[in-house]
């Protein structure tokens, strides 16, 4: 819907009413960085961006937001670097940072009730301050991504190999519907406890990877995790990628690690040709660790592998929390950085890495693959990168080809897109079975009759 | 901006990723960049400024009052230089702010509150930032008895002479106590606002000015008690090409050298709790934190309580970078956060190394009720006996 300047100015003022005119912007400059992320995505314009501090205020943006029929796009850290938190339609960018606070740690349930608002550099540093003994799973993302964002985009991160995907350790949401009611999910919905999502019709799934497209979400209980005392790598190194199923298979078939990455890059020059595993494993004793390390070299040689000791600088910046991989975003000089996650069957993993690899080289970007296990070998995110020189558009157009060619890839080899950004969503719908689709849409019909929430993704209309 | 970094900045720039690091402390408990905390758009991030500026290069945004704001509204304190993991260009961040904010000066748009700082130190009869009519220092020189030439210069500063004169006599006393050599100058502002705001076309004057009035008092070391004219002296000059010609310390430096040279003794015990407040041209500018905490341990009867945030990872004062200036409310609520921490430190002093971190931890202290006694590190020194071994 195009809005006069007066119109503009009159929601602007009400947006103001709801907020306080601090939190509320319709400047150029506020705008811009809403407009645009660090992906390779194409900038679009931003109408308003809001800053609510209370459910309450949700509700009332919501309300708002349907009255006058404008897009709203719930925010989190926007860091998804696929241009999920750029509004396609213009509209309302509901940044939710300023609701941060970490609400319950219960202990015995070991559940971390939190605002959507909460990053997990704060929620990592305050379980290491208070609770030392527990973790939550953080995603290879800086420490500035909130919990609930990555969680409702199926992230993974540290644990994950142990205990699945980012959604699956949600417990309860709570929701404001694009109609402005409250809806809580997950046993909040029945007890004082937010520390499971069942036994009941289980509908936490329908708001994890819709983005944003069926409500808000402003709190959010996630799973904790008993923490060893120590934690250490044991590096393998592959020359063959068809190895690697066969590694991942024994390793998590008897339960050695923690966590399981790999990566693949041609630079620097000696990891060329080499698949490089990464088994993180925890102990409470060093003999433990040990033990660990002896079983996973043999493995690894059984594999036709061989372990490689890193220097202890390298070791630190592995075990770091969160891993600063953000790094990869300078390899051209140039701030831009965009990837093609995916959830790949194990077993296809070796086609991957070769297939994505040659699209890497045919667009000129060094190949840069790095994985992650997640659960017991039942999937791994496959994300094959691309940065590119944001002052050089030819460069960006680059990649953009780059990563729609390797979207097709993903589902090529019977994966799914993770996280993905327009184009990739289109090429998962093509391919979506229909009644899947229908589903979806006559529940998002129902759940939003206007069309408010974040539209133009998963476009189905 | 050094010449190098000229060349550099307007190709670097886009190299920012906004990841975020920038925002935190650096084990990530807390949001430590004030605007961010303050403001919590992205824009106010350092991250953020850099997108707007880039965004102005390369033409998507024009200057307007209020992109200038976002510029201006940073106290330049240099936790994102500390937090950002990309070492090849972290360093230059507060430099990028500075440099843009000259680019705003030039387009136009530097903002009356901060433009004021120039007008009054420009005005023949000021040469400095408070409006207050110049002091060619001749009557100190007097009353303390001091030569017109000597070995050290004492560079006073700004602040310590027309707002916290009582640092600057308990610097004056405290160095006629160590007996050093020691004379005042007609000095000028040192150009830290001027360079801290964007406004830096006649910083070179004031440069030439003051290194000239140095060097004609025969001195062939400076100290001064100001953290934002150490760093101004001691980093600025240079990048304007400056030839010092004389070593610069701050106070803090002078004393500790002195102890541990064996030349001076505290003699008389110090029987208070106090924590100390890291100031940011001092720290994080120059890397200076262990100089005032080593002073401190050698006062007999002290006890040394450190706040949570210190060291690289402290909590900015709010008033440096035209803050405290061009937003007076916020530059006290910043200070108002860093004196609740030190109350949990059950700390009754609050000392710290520069006169402006004084003045606004002292506001904010009287403003909000907060109890303290907030001293310089110069005026505790300058209450005890001081033994002269040589």
């Amino acid at each position: 819907m195009e809005l006069s300047i007066t119109n503009k100015e009159a929601i602007l003022r009400k947006l103001e009413d709801i907020v306080g005119q601090d939190f509320a912007s319709n400047k150029a400059e506020d705008l811009f960085i809403y407009s645009q992320d660090s992906g390779a995505s194409i900038p679009r314009p931003v109408d308003y961006v809001i800053m609510p501090r209370t459910v309450e205020e949700v509700q009332k943006i919501v309300r708002l937001a349907n009255k006058e029929k404008i897009s709203l796009v719930p925010m989190g850290a926007g860091m998804t670097l696929s241009g999920l938190t750029i509004p396609i339609k213009g509209g309302i960018v509901v940044d939710m940072k300023r609701m941060d606070q970490i609400i319950e740690i219960n202990k015995t349930s070991r559940y971390a009730l939190i605002e959507a608002g909460v990053t997990t550099g704060i929620l990592t540093a305050y379980l290491e301050k208070h609770h030392p003994d527990l973790e939550v799973s953080i995603p290879d993302a800086p420490p500035s991504a909130t919990v609930t964002g990555n969680a409702l985009i199926h992230g993974s991160g540290f644990l994950s190999q142990k205990y699945g995907n980012h959604g699956e350790m949600i417990n309860g949401l709570e929701i404001v519907l694009p109609n402005g009611e409250i809806c809580k999910l997950g046993s909040c919905c029945i007890s004082d406890y937010w520390f499971t999502r069942g036994p009941i019709p289980d509908l936490i799934g329908l708001f994890i990877s819709s983005f944003g497209t069926l409500g808000i979400a402003t709190r959010l209980s996630i799973k904790l995790y008993p923490k060893d005392k120590l934690r250490d790598l044991a590096v393998g190194v592959f020359g063959n990628p068809k190895m690697i199923p066969v590694a991942i298979s024994k390793i998590t078939q008897i339960d050695l690690a923690e966590d399981i990455t790999f990566f693949v890059q041609d630079k620097p020059a000696f990891m060329k040709g080499n698949v490089f595993l990464m088994t993180f494993i925890t102990g409470n004793t060093q003999e433990e660790i040990d033990s660990k390390t002896k079983k996973l070299k043999r493995l690894y040689r059984k594999t036709k592998g061989s372990y490689m000791k890193i220097p202890e600088e390298l070791n630190k910046f592995f075990l770091e929390k969160p891993m600063f991989i953000s790094t990869a975003a300078d390899y051209r000089k140039g701030g831009g950085f965009e990837y093609v996650g995916s959830f790949m069957p194990l077993g296809k993993i070796p086609e991957a890495i070769e297939k994505a690899r040659d699209i890497s080289l045919k667009y000129g970007i060094s190949p840069t693959q790095v994985c992650r296990v997640i659960g017991k070998g039942h999937n791994v995110m496959f994300a094959a990168s691309f940065s590119f020189n944001r002052a050089d558009p030819a460069d960006i157009e680059n990649a953009r080809n780059a990563l729609h060619e390797t979207n097709k890839l993903v589902l090529d080899l019977g994966g799914i897109i993770w996280k993905s950004e327009l184009t990739g969503q289109k090429l998962i719908l093509e391919k979506m079975d229909p009644n899947y689709k229908k589903l979806f849409n006559a529940i998002r019909n129902v759940v939003d009759p206007n069309g408010i929430m974040n539209p133009g993704n998963w476009e189905i209309r | 901006m050094t010449s190098e970094a000229e060349l550099d900045w307007k190709d670097i720039i886009h190299r920012c990723f906004r990841c975020g690091y920038c925002k935190f402390t650096y084990d990530y408990n807390d949001f430590n960049c004030p605007s961010y905390k303050k403001h919590r758009f992205e824009t106010y991030s350092t991250g953020g400024r850099l997108w707007l500026i880039y965004g102005v290069i390369n033409g998507d945004l024009q200057w307007s009052e209020n992109l200038a704001n976002v510029l201006y509204s940073c106290p330049t304190c240099g936790n994102c230089m500390e937090n950002c993991r990309f070492e090849k260009f972290n360093f230059l961040l507060v430099d990028m702010i500075e440099a843009a904010r000259a680019e705003a000066t030039k387009s136009g748009f530097c903002p009356e509150k901060q433009k004021v700082l120039v007008e009054r130190a420009t005005n023949p009869e000021m040469w400095n930032p408070y409006g207050e009519p110049n002091s060619d220092n001749e009557a100190l020189k007097k009353e303390y008895d001091l030569p017109d030439e000597a070995e050290w210069v004492y560079f006073i500063g700004c602040t310590s002479n027309y707002r916290q004169q009582n640092l600057r006599d308990a610097t004056l006393r405290l160095l006629k106590k160590t007996g050093i050599d020691f004379t005042l100058v007609d000095e000028h502002c040192c150009t830290s606002p001027m360079l801290r705001t964007g406004q830096v076309d006649c910083a070179s004057d004031f440069m030439n000015y003051n290194i000239a009035r140095i060097k004609n008092a025969g001195a062939s070391k400076v100290v001064t008690s100001c953290a934002g004219c150490y760093r101004t002296l001691l980093k600025d000059y240079e990048k304007f090409g400056a030839d010092l010609g004389f070593e610069v310390y701050h106070t803090g430096e002078l004393i500790k050298k002195l102890l541990n040279d064996g030349k001076i003794k505290i003699a008389s015990n110090y029987d208070k709790v106090i924590t100390y407040h890291d100031p940011c041209h001092l720290g994080r500018h120059m890397d200076m934190y262990e100089v005032p905490r080593e002073v401190i341990k050698q006062i007999p009867g002290i006890k040394f309580v450190e706040m949570e945030r210190i060291r690289e990872n402290a909590w900015c004062c709010g008033a440096g970078g035209g803050v405290k200036i061009g937003y007076p409310d916020w530059a006290l609520e910043i200070s108002k956060e860093r004196l609740e921490e030190a109350k949990e430190t059950g700390a009754a002093v609050l000392t710290s190394m520069c006169p402006f971190c004084k003045t606004n931890l002292s506001d904010a202290n009287e403003t909000f009720n907060m109890g303290f006694e907030v001293l310089d590190l110069i005026e505790i020194l300058d209450q005890l006996d001081i033994e002269i071994l040589e």
